[in-house]
């Protein structure tokens, strides 16, 4: 982003201003809510409030939490998941039996808990759990049990038309199990409906396991045109989850489900114009608002950083400690030069003294200085000379002078062998071997002289051409651009295609890999190389044989030179583009086009912040974007989530326009549409309702959308306001017709459902 | 590892003690209460069984009673008509009238054209292409980039969060 700043006009969005530092959201651990010592043998009569007979005990049966309490109660006293662990601790021999949020209390206990409903429906499929469920309430409710069973009438909620086994399971324990004096079943929804007033509406209520639209006639409802979705907050949740593990498959964390629910209130809210807000809503401009970013727990690796003071110093040690080197160094040097110099002045004076000695004198002169003649002696002076020389210019800085220097001679070369002895023949062997050296040197030297020149000849006619054609010049650079780009995707597209096994790339590697490996060369080798057959293997003759490894090699840096080589002819080739070709700008080139501030991908998954793949902080943080309204549309749209039912508008439309029994009620029913339950409490549900229902009504039609008070609560408040009142009496099914009936037993009243035989 | 502190895990284990549910006594249960073995159906058994149930009654209704009279039937008469009176009434309840059950009450698939809407399976914005060959649903060329890239298996996974993937039976 910073890179283009002043060499482009600012784009339009504003993409050259740094967004603001993101604000972070966290997630937190499902809450062990602590131990509350559960009331043991506490008395019948809660303190405050003197229950008589028919103060009954009131149970939200529902799929997310499980709601309990007094009638008499203004809330329920007891809220908890329904969940159960019950597990045996082979340490101490004992079973153990956690209910409800106590569960969190540890890793085993959470662990091995169980769901009480079948999953993804508000259906028990655990009837131990159940049990275990209803233990605790009755033991935090303080049922003291004096007569062998609950002794309370009980109230509870059930699904839109249960099904027959679940309801007579369900009576059977409560009569059999808890002896229960009096059991009746009611809809939460409709007493939800009921508690908030209302008697002739539309309820839809969107709960955690689905959603029920259902139509109520003077305070009877139309279980027959009732209709259910079966998507709610734990559908939401679950496909939260699943988008979020598709959108970072290498998320190092864990999410789990209370977290995604966590996530989901949090962030997600009913967008009122879905399609027009999705389009726009990657967009750089304000997407710092709308991408939320949810931060994971995550342990920073410990990189120690160091103050500024700390790193000058750290740095002046170094250079401290290599001055103090150099300095011995060149003290090394200086006693060498001297000892060199000494050594040259004394053989100088040797050489000068043999010229006025004798013979004989001379040789014993050199035998004592182990020289075998006056020529090794000469040889040894050159040396040293040479030596020193170079030992000077080095101290002084000033550069060997090779050209100065005079060529070796190998007069030996030119003796024939017969007239050499043995240490003749074997000088005349090294001078050879010297004089090859000297040769190749010179021609290396030869070579690269041309080399420049020849670089040079070309820059210079390159500019020639340049200055006499440009157009043409730069059509030449653009070609060779375009042709790099198309080696780099070429390059890219085979990387993929080596993914897929059954691509034509795939299947040359493997021949290749087979044709390595198998003892006998296969047909294409023998094609390539030579001829022969047999054991006469020329593998490795020819230098290119040896690309086949190239060819077989992928994965990372199977191709890192080659890699490089474009990459560097590439930004060559746009340096020169951008200083000569008027049409071509920063925004062309490679780098600019692949800015990660113009990716959408980058957008979706990071928001418009730069992404550093070091930082664990970095890695372990979740991008909420199009998902915040794209979860919750899957209730008006299903089939966003593959769920192949009508939406929620659908329904209720068709319910009000279409089927209901008597059409004189329509205008009343459209004057109360009742939202309740967990899954309607996000932002927008209710105006985005009522808009899309005004939508599809005929015009003038009468409508109002109203929410419950407490969309979760509500339904427990109106079973409890609902105990005790002559409704209720009438409902109920006592245990003594429990006992003649039996379990299948059932009064149909308003707010329950109909016996479905 | 280093062995925690005796304190402190004597204080989780009697955390653990107190929320312990089966040594607290529950005098509101039956202590003769024997729940019946496998009670533990999901939906799908509950509701196959149901069905199952309802046709072997509808079965017997039709070969019994009126379609096949029994003149003279011996055995005990009384309880022959009261089963066939307890059958008949059954069949009365469910010939009654719709009744919503559990499985009546689902909304149908939708008829609307505004369902037919398509969304790219990566980032869930409008998608006006489909790759042939992963048959995913994608928003411009980039996310095509990507869904090209995409790993083994992570396309199909794509496609289950739509309900649109391979079910192999």
């Amino acid at each position: 982003m910073t890179q283009l700043n002043g060499t482009i006009t600012p784009a339009p969005s504003g993409r050259n201003t740094p967004k603001p530092a993101p604000r972070i959201w966290s997630v937190s651990d499902p809450l062990f809510r602590g131990s509350r010592a559960p009331p043991r043998q506490v008395s019948i009569q809660p303190p405050a409030q003197q229950p008589g007979p028919d103060a009954a005990i009131i149970i939200d049966n529902g799929s997310w939490q499980t709601k309990a309490g007094w009638s008499f109660d203004k809330t329920p006293r007891l809220t908890s998941p329904p969940l159960m662990s019950r597990y045996r601790d082979r340490k101490i021999g004992r079973t153990l039996c956690f209910v409800g949020s106590d569960i969190y209390a540890d890793a085993t206990t959470r662990g091995q808990s169980k769901y009480a409903f079948d999953p993804g429906s508000s259906i028990v499929g655990n009837w131990d759990v159940m049990e275990g469920i209803l233990d605790n309430i009755f033991l935090k409710l303080g049922v003291d049990g004096a007569d062998g069973g609950v002794g309370r009438p009980i109230v509870m909620t059930e699904p839109v038309a249960n099904l027959g086994y679940s309801q007579k399971t369900m009576t059977e324990i409560i009569f059999e199990c808890y002896s229960a004096p009096s059991l009746a079943y009611g809809i939460d929804s409709l007493f939800s409906y009921d508690y908030n007033k209302g008697s002739t509406g539309l309820v839809v209520s969107s709960a955690h396991t689905s959603t029920h639209i259902i139509p109520v006639v003077d305070n009877r409802a139309l279980l027959t045109q009732a209709t259910r979705l079966n998507w709610g907050g734990y559908q939401n949740a679950d496909y939260l989850m699943k988008l979020l593990r598709l959108k970072y498959p290498t998320f190092p964390g864990k999410l789990n489900d209370t977290q995604v629910e966590e996530i989901l209130r949090e962030h997600c809210y009913i967008s009122q114009d879905y399609e027009r807000e999705l389009s726009s809503y990657l967009e750089w401009t304000g997407l710092e608002e709308r991408n939320h970013v949810v931060q994971f727990p995550f342990s920073e690796q410990a990189v120690v950083e160091k103050s500024p003071e700390e790193l000058a110093r750290m740095a002046e040690k170094r250079k401290e400690s290599g001055r103090r080197l150099q300095e011995q160094a060149a003290k090394m040097r200086l006693e060498k030069l001297i000892r060199k110099e000494q050594e040259l002045e004394y053989y100088k004076s040797l050489q000068q003294r043999i010229t006025t000695e004798t013979k004989k004198e001379t040789k014993r002169l050199l035998d004592a200085e182990d020289f075998k003649d006056e020529i090794a002696l000469d040889r040894r002076i050159r040396e040293l000379d040479k030596s020193v020389r170079k030992a000077r210019t080095k101290d002084v800085g000033g550069t060997e002078n090779e050209e100065d220097e005079e060529p070796p001679t190998f007069p030996l070369l030119d003796v024939p062998d017969e007239e050499l002895d043995e240490a003749g023949l074997k000088q005349k062997r090294h001078q050879r071997l010297m004089k090859s050296n000297h040769e190749a040197r010179q021609r290396a030297k030869a070579e690269k002289e041309r080399e420049k020149a020849r670089i040079a000849e070309e820059e210079r006619l390159d500019e020639e051409r340049r200055d006499k054609d440009l157009e043409g010049w730069l059509d030449e650079r653009r070609t060779a651009r375009s042709t790099i780009l198309q080696r780099i995707k070429d390059r890219e597209r085979l990387k993929a295609d080596l993914g897929n096994r059954k691509s034509l790339a795939s299947q040359m590697r493997m021949k290749n890999i087979a044709n390595l490996a198998s003892d006998t060369p296969g047909r294409k080798r023998r094609r390539g190389g030579a001829a022969a057959g047999g054991d006469d293997d020329t593998f490795g003759a020819n230098d290119e044989d040896w690309g086949v490894y190239r060819q077989i090699a992928t994965g990372e840096g199977s191709d890192d030179e080659d890699e490089e080589d474009m990459d560097t002819t590439l930004k060559n080739l746009e340096a020169q583009l951008l200083k000569y070709d008027p049409n071509f700008t920063e925004e062309h080139t490679l780098a600019a086009q692949s800015d990660w501030s113009k990716s959408l991908v980058h957008a979706f998954l990071r928001g418009p912040w730069p992404f550093n793949p070091e930082s664990q902080r970095e890695i372990n943080q979740i991008h909420l974007n199009v998902e915040r309204i794209r979860v919750p549309e899957v209730v008006f749209q299903p089939s966003i989530a593959g769920l192949d039912q009508a939406g929620l508008v659908e329904i209720a439309s068709n319910i009000i326009t279409q089927r209901l029994p008597n059409p004189v009620h329509r205008e009343s029913i459209l004057k109360d549409v009742f939202l309740t339950g967990g899954n309607t409490l996000f932002k927008g549900f209710e105006d985005r309702l009522r808009t899309e229902l005004r939508a599809v009504l005929p015009a003038g039609a009468p409508l109002a959308v109203r929410s419950a008070k407490d969309p979760i609560y509500d339904a427990w408040k109106g079973a409890a306001q609902w105990a005790g009142t002559q409704r209720w009496k009438d409902a109920r099914v006592t245990r003594e017709e429990y006992l003649e009936k039996g379990p299948e037993y059932l009064k149909e009243h308003n707010l329950g459902n109909a016996y479905a035989g | 590892m280093a062995p925690a502190t005796p304190a402190a895990d004597d204080s989780h284990q009697q955390l653990l003690d107190s929320l312990d549910l089966i040594p607290v006594p529950k005098p509101f249960r039956n202590p003769n209460w024997n729940p019946p073995v496998r009670r533990n159906k999901n939906v799908k058994q509950i509701v196959a069984d149901a069905s199952r149930k309802e046709a072997s009654v509808m079965a017997t209704q039709n070969n019994s009673g009126v379609s096949t009279p029994q003149p003279g039937a011996g055995g005990g008469p009384d309880n022959v008509s009261v089963a066939r009176a307890t059958q008949n009434l059954s069949g009365l309840a469910v010939s009654d009238g719709p009744v919503a059950t559990y499985t009546n009450i689902e909304s149908a698939p939708s008829l609307h054209p505004a369902s037919q809407k398509r969304y790219c399976d990566l980032t869930g914005l409008l998608a006006p292409y489909t790759d042939p060959k992963t048959r995913l649903r994608y928003h411009n060329k980039e996310i095509f980039g990507v869904v090209r890239t995409l790993g083994q298996g992570a396309a199909e996974q794509y496609l289950e969060a739509r309900g649109a993937h391979v079910v192999l039976k």
